[in-house]
């Protein structure tokens, strides 16, 4: 009863007062554009890697047990020059099983395994994230990175 | 508003303020999970897939370096704050700059992922230029 004498009241003032369609139908609005754009958002992952720094020669220094992946201009993988894995194979699962093995032995052995990526310089940087993915199975963090010319 | 009991037979009336209760929450969700992500999406950039990548640490204070790779004309350009830049030599007093301010700082290199390695070789020199030894890669989990 009182809300009828209130729209009436209003009505005669000019006062609309809040509006609630238009409002539900502008939240709706702008909630579409956020879910559509939402759909179109990639979640990203990372790859860590810390670049070689300098070491303090005062101390005795252990030489780390040292391994190099070459990659080549059409993709192959390279295990210090033995190739592993196919150059179209991405999942790399003959590298990612030999690097458990290393990084197994260099545990036994209490040493620091070192992998250093030498990639030639037009090789496809997809190639080098192959690689780094293979690595981080195998848990293996000390990684250096080279543009090898000599290729 | 009044209230839709429907003990009394009669048919409850439509609630509106529970609705824009939950579109308001719906709408708050989405814009706060997007506006950090948009930020830094370049569109231009297909990251290479690795399956075996971490989940994304967003708390870390980090610059973000985009390589695009032109196939056509076969060059990178660098982006870095929303400016392309050709080459990385003006880009280094800003990284040194960045680092300097806090220790924790590190560099996302998001490249595409036709980019020649050499291309990615060189933000990584201007990485270690600017003193910054903290590298992550961009790449899409699957």
């Amino acid at each position: 009863m009182s809300r009828h004498r209130k729209r009436r009241h209003s009505e005669a003032s000019g006062d609309l007062g809040f509006q609630i369609a238009p409002m539900i139908d502008v939240v709706f609005v702008v909630l579409v554009f956020f879910m559509s754009l939402a759909a179109s958002v990639k979640i990203e992952a990372e790859l860590n890697s810390r670049l070689p720094g300098n070491a303090t020669t005062s101390a005795s220094v252990d030489f780390p047990d040292e391994q190099t992946i070459s990659i080549e201009v059409n993709g192959q993988v390279l295990l210090n020059d033995d190739p592993l894995d196919g150059p179209d194979e991405t999942a790399l699962p003959r590298l990612t099983q030999t690097l458990l093995r290393l990084k197994q032995n260099s545990e036994n052995a209490r040493t620091t395994l070192l992998v250093t990526i030498s990639s030639a310089p037009k090789a496809p940087y997809y190639r080098t994230i192959d690689v780094l993915n293979a690595l981080a199975a195998a848990a293996i963090d000390n990684v250096t990175f080279t543009v090898d010319e000599g290729f | 508003m009044a209230g839709g009991g429907s003990g009394d037979g009669e048919e409850p009336e439509f609630q509106i303020a529970p609705m824009i209760d939950v579109l308001l929450v719906l709408l708050i969700f989405f814009m706060s999970s997007i506006t950090k992500q948009v930020a830094r999406v370049d569109k231009g950039i297909t990251l290479p897939i690795a399956s075996n990548a971490s989940k994304r640490d967003d708390a870390r204070d980090e610059s973000i370096i985009n390589v695009r790779w032109d196939a056509a004309t076969e060059t990178a350009a660098f982006t870095f704050e929303d400016q392309i830049y050709p080459k990385l030599d003006p880009v280094v007093p800003l990284l040194a700059r960045r680092q300097s301010l806090t220790q924790k700082h590190r560099i996302v290199i998001r490249g595409d992922r036709l980019v020649p390695a050499e291309q990615i070789s060189l933000v990584m020199s201007a990485a270690a230029e600017a003193g910054i030894a903290d590298i992550t890669f961009a790449a899409a989990p699957r």
